[in-house]
């Protein structure tokens, strides 16, 4: 790991604007990431885990630039992205590749596998003709597809094929970073696991680095070296991924870990320490530690005084009053 | 014990454009009264089929029960009866749950009109005694401020408030019997655990017997006391749960158990990472009749024989039986 | 290397008129129609009569085996000029639908798509449809010598704002389509997303929109005529035929009824086809089965 980092994202802010009334009036904002930093280097996977409405996916959409952030700053391997407009964006899109969680709808219907492999290649002028149609098929073999199978439409692959026509879509270009949004949620178990091993073997032949969304702390281990826990647009932990699975310290990460599932009945629920309540809106989070709401620890000032990221232990950053 | 649901040889068919589907295709099992049985399997594996089947919710203009097929609830057939004498059943001695609970409330009335409406039908109770069992009912829930929670509809509320609105309808007229279906997939983890510490907790209340049908093997493991293993529309193993677990038997069980990231094996001190065990292939196509075993196509045990004649139960003691030819109970 | 995944085996799926008939009953239905009209239309013609022709003694002569139709109060052949009739309102429907779908498949992709190009053409449209066609079309052609080609442009008109308001909303609900966000990670940049990505994917509810505005355009051509603002009264459409046999209704019906009908099953044949359409062309409703 050396260099400058694949990804940095520094203080990352997207504010979604809320409009109502008659005049469409702009009447508040969904906090959706609320000041977000992390680094990827290159040949690491990052985990991003948190329940729906923590902001997740949509840093992976910001980093992307498929949404402008509302502050903050995004360098891609060292290089200033964040103001960049479309126009100008888009030499540096070979650099940042993407997987998405729902292999049925992140493809045109009326394309052939071939065309959407193929596609960025021809949109950076990579290849053309014969040696795009070589490119391709290479691609098709890296994945694990039949080279024959070019010429079908997307909805004649199955969930798991199509997920592997993104990630040699995503390939095509030779990114150092792919951002894969849930890319196997959507995926049986047994598919899932052919995706997760695939995406591992070529982290290691290509030194690729991951941003990896997930809500899956089953998925999150198996795949990344660290872990960022998000809730309600704000990084509560980061750390690399044996301790947070051994020793987690803030609160939240301690419930989400109690709560998730294993598959082992003599591991019973009673006895388990559950949070009680929902997530609170991200329009209106609480004040103070978003979490002080259903924190079984909290204290007074927990309402009061938003905790900052602090570094605990070498590498191991927490945001809590209690730590 | 004897059991409340015994279900015999159910075939469920639909017809689509590529022909005849065979979604579930011979599959038989019992529930004992106040039991947790999961059913668990892979999307297309027919278990949710199985669901619908029992109430009788197959869409005659697609689909059907075979005939041949038998559903017994309380030793009363079930695919013979009306659709009216169905209704009577429906979410009284029988309640289903859903997936995603937004779909199956209505968006117009309030929850509380919802239940009580319900209450209504199946029990006769005058309008104001059927609201207060709502208040009662979504009370039992652990829904805070019942009384003004009523008058809630339910896009006001959370996702996992409303399967707890959908929990406390469908217990509403102490049914015998709970199927849930993916109660939990579309909730988020920590809401995820309420709920089904809830439906344990509840269970153990009333003495409903509920049938749990999930893809979700922690969820499974974690809640139920015997398990169904579904593969291709036909059951492939069942057993309790823990001897499931401890030593599954059917190929594809075990295959499902090697695939699964386990959150609680511990990675080696490099952290370097397992590999996961995959199942190579694909689902096979219900459009076909399927000869022999459903899975000896995706597995590496099989045999010839495999291939070309349906394996029969084999029973491996204390409840746990495998259709495999090759497995060694 | 990893392991070659299995292709799904889908069965193979051959094409066969039979099969498609029997699942598109009202495609084949109204499309058979049509083609019928369509053929009537461009052959029909020179095999009939002049329709211009006049013959007094014959003047409104009940439908009969020497004149099909019957005849009206100038003693001109009623099936002949019914006959140049359907060319009449083939060709108004026809290039009706065709230029508005083309302006408005234009001003819908810009108004979907360029943001700020919306707010102001959106509200050109919402002006454009408070008018009512009918009284745009009068005042358009009383401005105007009447012509064929200027009743085209007076029905295109207001049937463009109905074009744009259905792409417009297609193309907004394709924009947030996880695969138009996948082509622009993947680098495919405006000209080429609109063209392969967005394009493609309205031309389905711009068929089916376009064949009921060429069904209503049918229509309002022959309502134009028959309030005497419509195509020349020289010209046999069937509005001027009706315009014409109003008089005599009484005695001679069938100088209405029978163009009335034509234009009813023209108008039902075009209508059907585009419920059918409409129906195959939906993938949600495609798939139900």
């Amino acid at each position: 790991m050396s260099g400058a980092p694949v990804l940095e994202v520094e203080n990352l802010v997207k504010h979604f604007p809320i409009h109502g009334g008659l005049l469409q009036r702009r009447v508040g904002a969904v906090k959706a990431v609320d000041g977000v930093s992390f680094a990827i280097a290159k040949g690491e996977t990052l985990g991003l885990v948190g329940e729906s409405g923590c902001g997740k996916s949509t840093i992976g959409k910001t980093v992307l630039k498929l949404i402008e952030p509302t502050a903050g700053r995004i360098l891609l391997g060292g290089e200033d992205v964040t103001a960049l407009k479309p126009g100008a964006m888009w030499p540096h899109r070979r650099r940042i590749q993407t997987i998405f969680q729902d292999p049925y709808s992140s493809m045109n219907p009326r394309l052939s596998a071939g065309t959407i492999v193929g596609e960025p290649l021809e949109n950076f002028g990579i290849a053309k003709g014969k040696d795009l149609e070589a490119r391709v098929v290479r691609l098709f073999e890296r994945v694990g597809l039949r080279p024959d199978s070019m010429r079908k439409y997307a909805h004649e692959f199955s969930g798991g094929q199509r997920q592997r026509l993104g990630i040699a879509k995503a390939l095509s270009v030779n990114p150092d970073l792919i951002v894969a949004d849930e890319p196997v949620s959507a995926l049986d178990v047994s598919v899932q696991a052919q995706v997760l091993n695939l995406l591992i073997d070529l982290q290691e032949e290509l030194g690729l680095a991951y941003l990896f969304i997930s809500h899956d702390l089953g998925v999150m281990r198996h795949i990344s070296h660290r872990i960022a826990v998000m809730y309600l647009g704000r990084i509560v932990e980061i750390t690399d991924k044996r301790t947070l699975f051994t020793n987690p310290l803030h609160p939240y990460t301690e419930a989400l870990l109690s709560a998730a599932t294993a598959p082992d009945p003599r591991r019973k629920r009673r006895g388990k320490k559950i949070v009680q309540g929902d997530v609170p809106s991200p329009a209106n989070p609480p004040s103070g530690c978003h979490f002080h709401t259903r924190c079984p620890y909290a204290v007074a000032e927990c309402k009061v005084t938003s905790p900052p990221l602090k570094e605990v232990a070498p590498g191991h950053h927490v945001a809590c009053l209690l730590r | 014990m004897s059991a409340i649901l015994e279900v015999r040889d159910l075939r469920t068919q639909f017809d689509t454009l590529d022909g005849v589907v065979r979604a579930v295709d011979g599959v038989s099992f019992d529930l004992a009264r106040g039991e947790t049985l999961g059913i668990v399997g892979e999307s297309g594996c027919g278990k949710s089929v199985t669901a619908l089947s029992i109430l009788r919710l197959i869409p005659p203009e697609t689909g059907r029960i075979a005939a041949g097929s038998s559903i017994r609830f309380e030793g009363e057939e079930l695919t013979g009866l009306s659709e009216q004498e169905m209704k009577r059943l429906r979410g009284h001695r029988i309640s289903m749950i859903f997936q995603e609970p937004m779909t199956s409330l209505n968006p117009v009335l309030t929850v509380g009109t919802q239940i009580a409406e319900n209450v209504t039908r199946h029990l006769g109770l005058p309008k104001k005694a059927a609201l207060a069992r709502a208040v009662e009912m979504l009370d039992l829930v652990r829904i805070a401020d019942p009384g003004r929670r009523v008058y809630e509809y339910p896009h006001q509320l959370s996702g996992g408030m409303r399967q707890r609105v959908m929990i406390a309808m469908a217990l509403s007229c102490d049914p015998q019997v709970l199927i849930a279906d993916e109660p939990t997939t579309a909730l988020d983890v920590t809401v995820q655990a309420q709920i089904l510490d809830l439906m344990l907790e509840l269970k153990e209340k009333t003495g409903t017997a509920i049938v749990l049908i999930t893809h979700d093997l922690g969820v499974v493991a974690e809640t139920t006391q015997r398990v169904v293993v579904m593969y291709a529309g036909r059951k492939v193993e069942e057993a309790p749960v823990e001897a499931l677990f401890d030593n599954p038997l059917h190929p594809y069980t075990r295959g499902l158990m090697r695939a699964i990231p386990r959150l609680d094996v511990e990675a080696d001190a490099a952290g370097t990472r397992p590999r996961l065990q995959e199942i190579p292939g694909l689902v096979p196509l219900l459009t076909r009749p399927i000869i022999g075993c459903a899975f000896a196509a995706r597995c590496e045990l099989a045999t010839d024989r495999c291939r070309t004649t349906p394996p029969p139960f084999v029973d491996a003691g204390g409840g746990h039986i495998v259709a495999c030819w090759e497995a060694k109970p | 290397m990893v392991a070659i995944a299995d292709d799904l085996p889908l069965p193979p799926r051959r094409f066969s008129l039979g099969t498609a008939i029997r699942r598109n009953p009202t495609i084949a239905f109204g499309g058979i129609l049509l083609l019928l009209l369509l053929t009537v239309a461009i052959f029909g013609p020179s095999f009939v009569g002049d329709p211009l022709k006049i013959a007094p003694v014959n003047r409104l002569r009940p439908p009969s085996e020497r004149w099909w139709f019957g005849t009206d109060q100038f003693g001109r052949d009623l099936f002949t000029r019914t006959v140049y009739g359907s060319r009449v309102s083939l060709i108004v429907g026809l290039s009706v639908a065709a230029f508005s779908s083309l302006l408005g498949l234009a001003l819908g992709l810009a108004c979907g798509y360029f943001r700020r190009v919306d707010g102001i053409v959106m509200r050109i449209m919402d002006g454009l449809m408070a008018i009512p066609s009918i009284l745009l079309a009068i005042a358009l052609i009383t401005l105007t010598r009447p012509s064929l080609f200027i009743v085209i442009v007076a029905i295109v008109i207001p049937e463009v704002p109905r074009i744009v308001r259905v792409v417009r909303a297609v193309v907004l609900s394709i924009r947030s389509q996880p695969y138009i966000e996948s082509a622009i990670a993947g680098g495919t940049r405006n000209a080429k997303l609109l063209w392969r990505h967005v394009l493609p994917n309205t031309l389905a509810p711009l068929i089916v929109q376009s064949t009921y505005v060429c069904a209503s355009a049918m229509l309002v051509e022959a309502g134009l005529s028959f309030l005497g603002a419509g195509v020349p009264p020289e010209v046999p459409s069937w509005g001027n035929i009706i315009a014409q046999g109003r008089t005599f209704f009484q005695i001679a019906p069938w100088s209405i009824l029978i163009p009335g009908g034509f234009l009813a099953l023209t108008v039902l044949a075009v209508n059907l086809l585009g419920d059918g359409l409409r129906d195959r062309l939906d993938p949600r409703l495609a798939r139900r089965l």
